[in-house]
């Protein structure tokens, strides 16, 4: 696959350069220049801005400082041009980096916020530049600075320096959004907290992905300083460039590589035909119009939309998977109920704004067994999952899994160590198939599998879970019954040693619950340890060896399931104590 | 008074309730009890018209209330303490209570309903002009309650008023409940905790999965293993 | 660096003190659609800068400018509500609400500029020519028509949400709107009606606009960035806030220009800005 596509980009390298060979007028060379350059800014705010939904409106300041640092260096320092390009990209990388070190920190510095924030620092750098010897105020003229003739004539040789930049910037954003990082980001987008609980490194991404982004901003801005030959500081860092690659990428889809590209080419062109016909304001009222009219009507944008189309339309061949070949979840441990303590809560707590969900919670969870967790709303069951898999910091106590204590590990550190959980509102990946939603948590988990690999244990869990002929559907065309299955597949397939399960039988059909139960024991059978919170008193009967009953945040039994629920206490803490 | 005819409402793809029937007279008490994930919560908020129904017929004296806007549900004479309190936080109690009576037959009583909730509610006389995110949760459903009583409703809807408060600050809130139905005003209760709900109610409902698994006087339900079944398996 | 004599500093916070309440009545309409509404108008200042046009073209034809606002409110009342309207219509959510109003800016921009050019207009009134003095300072009344009509209305609002019925369930809705509705609360009249008070004032901060500064469409741009920090720093939907927040950073700007040269100014608005989003993230 990707020596086609390598055959494909180098095709379209070889035919494009061979352009201005033939002779065009430099204003063509120089029309297409521009298109190549708009490309490349869409193409590299969308691997950050896109992929992971942290909208920048920044995109402009990055621009900027690869634009000064080639206009700085090859006034002030003489250093050759072309060697200026490489410097202006770590120059621009690294305020990225910067930047994004500290604003990523911040867990609700999201959505619009980021994008203002990210706006000011425009400004900022901005306001800087112009009162600093850096440009004083006059600007700077690179008229001077000798161009290497890399082409026929100068503007060949722009047009060939941006072709080179557009292909390398399209390439990189292919490769990151086929990677690990780019599931990762693309995980981000829709559901960023489960991808950190599912062991993606949600900081660390962002981070690597702003620091592309930026660097290939920096190096279309140094080339961009030797074309326009005068820079000055209201022209770079105006808005122009953040609202344009916004614009370019939602236009053309911001979910995919190529999406921005389409919109770059539409809008550098319909610009030009309205300037060209002396209709340059008409140009910019169209140009809003197209967003207003696509964030409305076509919220993936044109490409994205063409390529939803044509994905409906693929039925792909599900390859013949045998579940028999399923590895055991963890290492089997000897028989229910009589293993050490796989996991041990001590004194656990954990209050909400005066709420106290969980007030010292005692609690053992032995090796293989099937422990049911049980008690009235609002008694800290899912308060208690939450803890245990790191969704929630608690206040005090300890949370020992193998000895190992979790509460000091960062939340995408715990799946490494082998828990896994579902929802009781499942929460998959809606931009992600249900393929890809599985494999992620056997990407990220405790074996770190490569995404073949990853995919095949993928497909062999949906196999079990009854759900093969669906790998390519989204979770949205799932019904609940699917999604919740779905839901236990993702867990399941970073083969964890504890498996969570938050009420996964409510809302099902009788026959439904008989299929969970089946399944259930058999993820057991396997050697799995699994702890379940669950209302429908069937389900905890029928499965589990042992249950506990949580009631306003204490453990106040637990034992054999059919004598514990008999015991006066945990009938009144259900039905309620009547005054007499 | 209140005919809800075998509704059906759904989140998303699959239906929360189903074929659910339910009466409630005028000035009765009748409580809807169940276990959780039941569909308790889905049932009152769409007679409070905060969810709409796919199915079925909701009528109040003989009024189709299904295709009437939001607003309008309170304009009729209902009233709903929400789960969870649901104030205006960041306002202060006298604001919420006022808000409470913002419907128009309500508005010109608004000095004499705001009196006779504080007679109800003495400590909330005390805390007027605090904002209503400062109280317990105790006071919390009271101001929740009080709210709703402004709104002057001949209905009165209560989804589960015992969640998160303490038993002796639970008592206290059903103490109250019997009493506003004393005065006249048909209350339809919501609760997970059905001792005490039973207590008081007159008739009660059992739902489970999305129906109705019994119906009848508190006595019979509770001699009957259908609730414990429901609950406790 | 000298320092600069009591008269000068005097004067710099007199016109950090008028500049802000500048900021305050171009931000009012702002904070308001944001924090009730969870709308985030961009096109708030393309409408500012529409109104500042044709309150200039309508004094050009005689009218006296104050009178102008008895036509400009009604119909950027009328654009309010359509733009809420519109974006209710379709459920679109806060974040997009930010690019659709961007896409408004493109297009009122590009209407700004087709009539009127890109050239720079400056409107000539009576008023511009009045000027009081207040000890060694001068106050030209331009200016303090900004202030009185930034307090005015800014109190105006205030007292609305503090005092009526119709504010108080503005308020509700802004905190619950679903509860606010079951209470008899017409949620989506009340609404209309708020966006088309932001876009009304979005009207008045226009005229203030041409009573003292010299247009070009360029312009819209160069108030963006120090009016959202003035919102933000103010308290979302706090009708006082973008006043006092916007009175801060203008005497801010106003003494780092005296101690120091004028073009740093921008960098204590938008440092400001990046610091309470540091410091202060989520609702604000």
């Amino acid at each position: 696959m990707r020596g086609r596509a390598l055959a494909g980009f180098a095709a379209a390298g070889l035919g494009l350069s061979a352009v201005p060979f033939f002779g065009p007028p430099a204003f063509y060379e120089s029309f297409l220049y521009l298109v190549f350059h708009w490309i490349v800014l869409a193409v590299s705010w969308n691997i950050l801005s896109g992929y992971s939904g942290y909208f920048s409106f920044g995109h402009g300041a990055f621009f900027g400082a690869g634009m000064y640092t080639t206009a700085t260096l090859a006034t002030k320092a003489g250093v050759p041009f072309l060697w200026t390009l490489p410097l202006a990209a770590l120059v621009a990388a690294a305020f990225g980096i910067a930047l994004g070190a500290l604003v990523f920190r911040l867990p609700r510095l999201r959505g619009e916020l980021f994008a203002l924030l990210t706006l000011a620092v425009t400004f900022v750098l901005a306001t800087i530049v112009l009162n600093t010897p850096i440009d004083g105020g006059p600007g700077l003229y690179l008229s001077a600075v000798p161009l290497l003739a890399i082409g026929p004539s100068p503007s060949s040789t722009f047009y060939l320096l941006g072709l080179a930049l557009a292909l390398a910037t399209l390439w990189i954003a292919r490769e990151i959004q086929r990677s690990k990082l780019g599931t990762g980001l693309f995980a981000i987008h829709d559901d960023e907290d489960v991808a950190e609980v599912l062991g993606v490194p949600t900081y660390r991404y962002k981070l690597a992905a702003f620091g592309v982004s930026c660097g290939l901003a920096g190096v279309a801005g140094g080339i961009q300083a030797m074309f326009i030959s005068y820079v000055t500081v209201g022209e770079t860092f105006s808005i122009a460039v953040p609202l344009n690659v916004v614009l370019m990428s939602v236009l053309g889809g911001s979910r995919h590589w190529f999406g921005p590209a389409v919109g770059a080419a539409a809008v550098t062109a319909l610009l030009y035909a309205f300037t060209a016909g002396d209709y340059a304001v008409a140009g910019h009222a169209a140009v809003g119009l197209i967003l207003i009219i696509v964030i409305l009507f076509l919220p993936e944008g044109i490409f994205g939309e063409l390529i939803g189309a044509l994905k409906r339309r693929r039925v792909p061949a599900t390859p013949a998977i045998d579940a028999a070949g399923l590895p055991a979840p963890a290492a089997a441990g000897p028989g229910k109920s009589e293993g050490p303590a796989l996991l041990e809560a001590r004194g656990l707590s954990k209050a909400f704004r005066g709420v106290q969900a969980l007030a010292g919670v005692d609690l053992e969870v032995r090796r293989g067994e099937i422990l049911g967790l049980v008690g009235p709303n609002g008694s800290g069951k899912s308060t208690l999952i939450n803890v245990v898999s790191g969704h929630f910091r608690p206040d005090s106590g300890r949370i020992l899994f193998e000895g190992r204590d979790l509460a000091a590990l960062e939340a995408h550190r715990i799946a490494r160590t082998g828990i896994a959980r579902t929802y009781q509102i499942p929460r998959p990946f809606a931009h992600l198939s249900v393929l890809e939603n599985v494999a992620l948590p056997a990407m990220f988990g405790r074996d770190a599998q490569a995404r073949p690999d990853a995919e095949r244990e993928a497909r062999r869990w949906l196999a079990f879970t009854g759900l093969a002929a669906k790998a390519m559907s989204l979770p949205g065309e799932l019904n609940l019954h699917q999604r919740k299955f779905l839901e236990l597949a993702r867990a399941l397939a970073s083969r964890p040693g504890l498996l969570l399960l938050d009420e996964v039988f409510s809302g099902l059909t009788h026959a439904e619950i008989d299929d969970a139960i089946r399944l259930i024991r058999e993820i057991r059978a396997r050697g799995a340890t699994i702890v379940f919170v669950e209302h429908v008193i069937r389900a905890v009967m029928e499965l589990t060896d042992r249950i506990v009953v949580l009631s306003y945040g204490r453990v106040i039994a637990e034992g054999d399931p059919r004598v514990v629920m008999r015991e006066p206490d945990v009938v009144a803490a259900y039905l309620g104590k009547p005054r007499a | 008074m209140l005919e809800v005819e075998r509704i059906r409402v759904s989140y998303g793809a699959a239906p929360a309730i189903s074929g659910v029937s339910i009466r409630v007279g005028a000035g009765e008490l009748v409580c809807v009890v169940g276990p959780n994930g039941a569909g308790k919560t889905t049932l009152i908020n769409a007679i409070a018209g905060l969810h709409s129904i796919e199915a079925g017929a909701l009528r109040l004296d003989g009024r189709d209330l299904s295709r009437l806007p939001r607003h309008a549900f309170c304009g009729e004479g209902i009233a709903i303490v929400p789960e969870g309190r649901r104030l205006f936080a960041g306002m202060s109690v006298r604001e919420n209570l006022e808000l409470g009576s913002y419907r128009r037959a309500a508005r010109a009583r608004r000095a004499g309903s705001l009196d006779r909730v504080c007679e109800v509610f003495p400590i909330l006389r005390e805390r007027l002009e605090q904002p209503a995110g400062t109280l317990s949760g105790g006071q919390q459903q009271m101001l929740a309650i009080g709210r709703a009583l402004m709104a002057q409703p001949r209905l009165l809807l209560l989804d589960e008023p015992s969640l998160g408060l303490a038993p002796a600050v639970v008592l206290a809130v059903f103490d109250v409940i019997k009493e506003i139905n004393a005065g006249g005003v048909a209350v339809l209760l919501v609760e997970q905790n059905a001792a005490l709900a039973l207590e008081i109610a007159a008739r009660a409902y059992v739902l489970e999965e999305g129906r109705i698994a019994a119906e009848g006087r508190p006595e019979a339900l509770l001699a009957h293993a259908d609730i414990r079944r429901a609950y406790l398996g | 660096m000298a320092l600069p004599s009591l008269t000068l500093l005097g004067q710099s916070l007199l016109s950090g003190l008028f500049i802000g309440a500048l900021y305050g009545l171009l931000g009012l309409g702002l904070s308001l659609s944001w924090g009730m509404l969870r709308q985030i108008n961009l096109a708030h200042f393309a409408l500012a800068f529409l109104g500042a046009y044709l309150t200039y073209q309508l004094a050009g034809a005689g009218m006296d400018p104050l009178a102008t606002l008895a036509v400009v409110m009604p119909c950027f009342f009328a654009l309010g509500v359509l733009m809420h309207w519109l974006l209710a219509r379709f459920s679109v959510s806060a974040f997009n609400s930010l690019l659709v109003s961007f896409g408004f800016t493109a297009i009122i921009e590009a209407l700004i500029q087709w009539i009127w050019t890109a050239d720079f207009r400056r409107m000539e009134s009576a008023y511009g020519e009045v000027k009081f003095r207040v000890g060694a300072l001068y106050v030209a009344l331009p200016e303090l028509l900004t202030l009185a009509m930034a307090v005015a209305l800014s109190l105006l609002v205030w007292a609305w949400l503090r005092h009526t019925y119709t504010g108080k369930a503005m308020r509700a809705i802004a905190e619950d709107a679903p509860m606010a509705a079951a209470f008899g609360v017409d949620v989506r009249g009340l609404s209309l009606l708020l966006s088309g008070l932001s876009a009304a004032f979005a009207g008045v901060a226009g005229l203030c606009l041409a009573l003292s500064y010299t247009l070009a469409p360029g312009q819209i741009y160069a108030w963006l960035g120090v009016v959202f920090a003035a919102v933000m720093l103010g308290g979302l939907g706090n009708p006082l806030g973008p006043l006092v927040a916007g009175i801060v950073i203008g005497v801010s700007e106003a003494l780092t220009m005296a101690f120091t040269a004028p073009a740093w100014a921008p960098l204590v608005s938008f440092s400001l800005l990046i610091v309470v989003l540091l410091a202060r993230p989520g609702r604000i």
